[in-house]
């Protein structure tokens, strides 16, 4: 190789790049080829491992754990991208020219992000309790009877969920914040001389030039949300009746490695968490030249 | 040709990263280590750490640790502390790069696991009298023949009752002579006296250590036994349905409300009546709003005329990949001896297993803690565990939990159990 | 802003009437914002007034909206319960660290990868972006064991360690780099500059907004990261807050619900205030984070 084609930075990319990458190197990287290498084997708790094959798969596959923890992760995803809706609404209205104490607004709105999540799951528990939280005896003044959110099927679900929606919902109206800012006043002007009314001009306007910051949104959102571990183990407590029922993929996958000792089957579900979160990243980002305007 | 410094560093950090592997992993084929007590206490040095998970009981393990120092003065012991719902996942991970603390806190659910696994150190070098604890502890703690934790306190379980809610409702206060039909009918007088105050009957945490076991005991069915599930013996199921029926007539919370508000924390705060639970929570009733108004029975008696309890007591064991085998073992005896045991006694958060040293505990509250040592003494059975525990376990807790109170009858719920248990238990190696 | 602000002051008659109906229906836009803000601020309050709560009240049916005393002693009890002192000062030293650990490594790799050539490129950072996707608690074992043999257990570096490698951090910033002009690089070379200097005199310093937004997440993660930390970590004063509250809810025997109020608003307290004090650029670099 000639020296004309040698990088004309030297050595210096080594210098910037090499710290880094040999630490993720180290750090992650070698970690997740064990997990896949690990999910062939059945390991002990102490290590001590024998190699199986696919027989992890095999259970995973039969294993009706797997598909609810499938389902509840998904269901919760879900509910928290409700979030990102909702904040393009509290954005729009927080943009409104000449609106007074938007900094205030925007504050408040945000501190739910910045709060400890499982310091602030613990405060949630006790408004959840259903015997003694606020939420049920608010409902009950309304002459609603609450269910009991932390301990009851399904509803412990959407009490997770509906913390980290509320979570997140002033994280996604910064971003939509931002991208209102950036959408030129002209287009709305020119919009009002046609004729076009308030909606109308959302609509067509507002909606798909905020699509590349939905699009980002949506992405993280949906990682997050596959991540779930911290505010269920802090909301519903690991002895709780309805874990089983309501656990997350990493929760299950924590439950396999630490509780009932079976490493090789949660080095499995780690790859299929892996699996999943990368299909449907892939897919979201394939989707995206359907529905995002990048001007 | 130069190899590029790219892959360089990536041929150098394979080869770290395979060296790190192989130390990692190559401790397993050695045969757990013997502890044997030094002979010259002053020539003992080392920095071993003690794991422990009650924060409540700290101060004592402090004082214990005092004491050791004026036995051994060059021994430096640190204590480490895990909340015990992380302790084992901790533990684990520990373990799974040799590097468990010197001393620890075992239990029995996780203490086959261990064993069975070559992680503890074999008990014979410390010359200690096992007579001096608990036979069914000793049990608990044996594994093939041979021992390999130190019992460091015991529960049993007993009647825990409210005097002043009973006279409040004009309720008998429970006997000695008590059986489950007279828990039921005072439960049910309790119940129509108090539930508009919103005080229950009872509030038994339908946990397996302070309510089925001892139930299921008592009526002469069994949890595991000989290496098979006890749940599909119809004893046991009548003992499930005595507990299923009890939270349907709203004698006591469910589980689902056990988990948001724990059973003691009700009895506690003078909100329920009686409760079926053990010696562990002295500390907390002597800090309780109503702990003038508390009094302590026997259990009641099961349908046979029999009353048994599950006596579960938290282990000492030492790490059979300690670096430091002379100190560890010398702590780990002194913490199985008479001096240890008093210490605990005193500072009330414990009921040291060391026999004759219990008079401290009963003494520390003014129930009648006696039950508890009586109990130990006279009528209970070892905590059924296995080799993997935490596996069946995990079935009580998903089956069996949401199903008391429920329409099923306990005997098909007990079934289900019994089939997927024995599974479990085949699967164990 | 100066946009919004101009037009207005310009503004013809005939939209001035349009104003006037924009700025009327903000009344609603108020009412909206008030009861989000209201369900975004009420857990905080409802923590405050635990906080100051009895257990009795607390559990209390119907609810004791309004207490009666002020149960100071549950703060108190906090700092008997736990070193709490110890524990702040780990958190801030391990969250400080891995901050600026983050900003220094992840800008310089962002950098390279974004404006730098060099063979394996593409190679090297396909590897980092793999890990993007995979939850924390999945390295839990392997990283334990290499702390291990770094002999860096119950340490500020062991639970640093990990966290100064970031391929988010990495992604981020060379994300933010690609959008710098490229002007500015050329001009710095035709003076002469080597990259090094290239990078530390002029495109560094208009990396600030990039940098916060890095900065944000990785102080906000680090601060309430409990698993690796409880994992590492074995006496109570090496352990940051994140994990002496675990050990407060994790207690045997009964403890008010009160106390873990306190020591939770304790625990989050700096980082509010640090926010609330920062909020603007707080706000600029999560704004910027999305824009990329």
């Amino acid at each position: 190789m000639s020296s004309a084609r040698r990088s004309p930075d030297g050595r210096w990319p080594w210098l910037f790049v090499l710290p880094t990458f040999f630490g993720v190197l180290v750090f992650y990287f070698w970690p997740l080829l064990k997990t896949v290498y690990d999910s062939f084997t059945d390991t002990g708790p102490f290590g001590g491992s024998t190699w199986v094959g696919a027989a992890n798969y095999s259970e995973l596959i039969a294993d009706t754990e797997v598909y609810r923890a499938i389902v509840n992760t998904v269901v919760y995803t879900a509910i928290v991208l409700l979030g990102i809706p909702l904040a393009v609404l509290f954005a729009s209205l927080l943009n409104r020219p000449g609106l007074r104490f938007a900094m205030v607004y925007r504050t408040l709105f945000f501190l739910p992000y910045v709060a400890m999540p499982t310091a602030i799951s613990l405060v949630w528990r006790i408004i959840y309790n259903g015997e003694y939280g606020i939420l049920n005896q608010s409902l009950g003044v309304l002459g609603i009877d609450g269910p009991r959110w932390i301990s009851t099927e399904w509803f412990a679900l959407v009490a997770v969920a509906l913390l980290g929606l509320w979570m997140s919902i002033g994280f996604n109206m910064i971003v939509l914040s931002a991208g209102l800012k950036g959408i030129p006043g002209e287009l709305y002007e020119a919009a009002s001389l046609d004729g076009a009314g308030r909606a109308q001009q959302f609509r067509s306007i507002t909606v798909p030039l905020l699509t590349p910051s939905i699009f980002f949104l949506s992405v993280i959102t949906t990682i997050a949300g596959f991540q779930l571990f911290d505010q269920l183990f802090a909301l519903l407590g690991p002895e709780n009746p309805v874990m089983s029922k309501t656990q997350s993929l990493v929760f299950l996958f924590y439950s396999a490695a630490f509780d009932t000792n079976e490493r090789g089957y949660a080095a499995a579900v780690a790859v299929l968490i892996l699996a999943v979160v990368g299909l449907l990243t892939l897919f979201q980002f394939r989707l995206q030249r359907r529905w995002v305007t990048y001007d | 040709m130069r190899i590029p410094s790219a892959v360089n560093a990536v041929v150098v950090a394979a080869l770290v990263l395979t060296a790190a592997t192989l130390t990692a992993c190559g401790g397993n084929s050695d045969t757990a280590g013997d502890a044997k007590v030094p002979d010259d206490p002053a020539q003992v040095t080392g920095d071993i750490t003690y794991a422990i998970w009650d924060v409540n009981q700290q101060p004592a393990m402090q004082e214990i640790i005092k004491a050791f120092n004026q036995q051994y003065p060059n021994v430096k012991v640190s204590i480490s502390l895990a909340v015990f719902d992380q302790y084992f996942t901790k533990l684990k991970t520990q373990g799974s790069s040799d590097n468990l603390p010197d001393v620890f806190w075992m239990n029995g659910p996780n203490f086959q696991l261990f064993a069975a696994n070559k992680q503890l150190a074999g008990l014979d070098g410390l010359q200690l009298d096992f007579a001096n604890y608990p036979k069914a502890l000793n049990a608990l703690y044996t594994l093939d023949g041979k021992q390999y934790g130190v019992p460091k306190d015991f529960d049993t379980i007993a009647l825990w009752y409210n005097k002043k809610l009973f006279a409040d409702a004009k309720v008998a206060e429970p006997t000695a002579d008590w059986t489950w039909d007279d828990y039921k009918t005072a439960a049910g007088k309790l119940k129509a006296a108090l539930s508009p105050k919103g005080i229950y009957a009872s509030s038994d945490e339908l946990g397996n250590q302070g309510n089925y076991y001892p139930a299921i005991l008592s009526n002469g069915g069994s949890i595991l036994k000989d290496g098979k599930s006890g749940y599909a013996d119809p004893k046991t199921a009548e003992a499930l349905q005595f507990w299923s029926d009890m939270v349907k007539e709203g004698y006591t919370p469910s589980g689902a409300q056990g988990a948001e508000i724990r059973g003691r924390d009700r009895f506690f705060s003078g909100k329920a009546a009686m409760m079926w639970n053990g010696n562990w929570l002295v500390s907390a009733a002597l800090k309780s709003p109503v702990k003038n108004d508390l009094a302590i029975l026997p259990l009641p008696k099961a349908p046979s005329g029999e009353r048994k309890t599950v006596i579960h007591g938290i282990g000492n064991v030492m790490s059979a990949k300690t670096k430091n085998p002379e100190a560890s073992a010398a702590f780990l005896k002194f913490l199985s001896g008479k001096e240890a045991a008093l210490i605990q006694a005193k500072a009330g958060a414990a009921n040291p297993a060391y026999t004759g040293t219990q008079t401290d505990f009963v003494n520390s509250a003014p129930y009648a803690l006696k039950t508890f040592i009586d109990a130990a003494d006279q009528y209970s059975e070892p905590y059924p565990v296995s080799k993997d525990t935490a596996v069946w376990n995990k079935l009580e807790l998903d089956l069996l939990l949401p199903a008391f109170g429920g329409d099923k009858p306990m005997a098909e719920v007990g079934q289900e159990v019994a089939t997927k248990m024995d599974e479990a238990l085949g699967k164990e190696k | 802003m100066t946009e919004t602000i101009a037009r207005t002051t310009v503004t013809p008659a005939a939209t001035r009437s349009a104003r006037a109906e924009r700025l009327g229906s903000n009344r609603l836009a108020h009412v909206v914002l008030i009861i989000g803000s209201l369900v975004m601020m009420f857990p905080f309050l409802w923590q405050l007034k635990l906080s100051i709560s009895t257990q009795a009240e607390i559990t209390s049916v119907p609810p004791d909206l309004v207490p009666s005393g002020l149960e100071w002693r549950n703060f108190t009890e906090v700092f008997e319960r736990l070193p709490f002192l110890e524990q702040f000062w780990v958190s801030v030293a391990v969250t400080l660290s891995r901050t600026i650990g983050q900003l220094v490594l992840c800008s310089l790799a962002g950098y390279a990868f974004a404006r730098m050539s060099f063979r394996f490129k593409g190679l090297m950072l396909a590897l980092i972006l793999s890990i993007l996707m995979v939850p924390g608690q999945v390295y839990l074992i392997p990283q334990y064991q290499i702390v291990q043999q770094l002999g860096w257990l119950d340490s500020i570096q062991g639970i640093v360690a990990p966290g100064i490698f970031s391929a988010f951090g990495t992604f981020l910033m060379m994300q933010f780099f690609k959008t710098v002009p490229v002007e500015l690089e050329e001009a710095a070379r035709l003076d002469g500059c080597n990259p090094w200097q290239t990078f530390w005199k002029v495109v560094l310093p208009v990396a600030k907004p990039g940098l916060t937004s890095l900065a944000i997440i990785t102080v906000l993660v680090s601060w309430g990261d409990l698993l690796w930390p409880l994992v590492i970590t074995s006496s109570p004063e090496k352990m940051p807050l994140a994990v002496g509250m675990a050990t407060l809810s994790g207690y045997q025997g009964s403890i008010s619900p009160g106390v873990m109020m306190a020591a939770a608003l304790m625990a989050m307290a700096p980082i509010l205030i640090l926010f609330v004090v920062l909020q603007r650029r707080v706000v600029e670099g999560i704004a910027f984070s999305g824009l990329k």
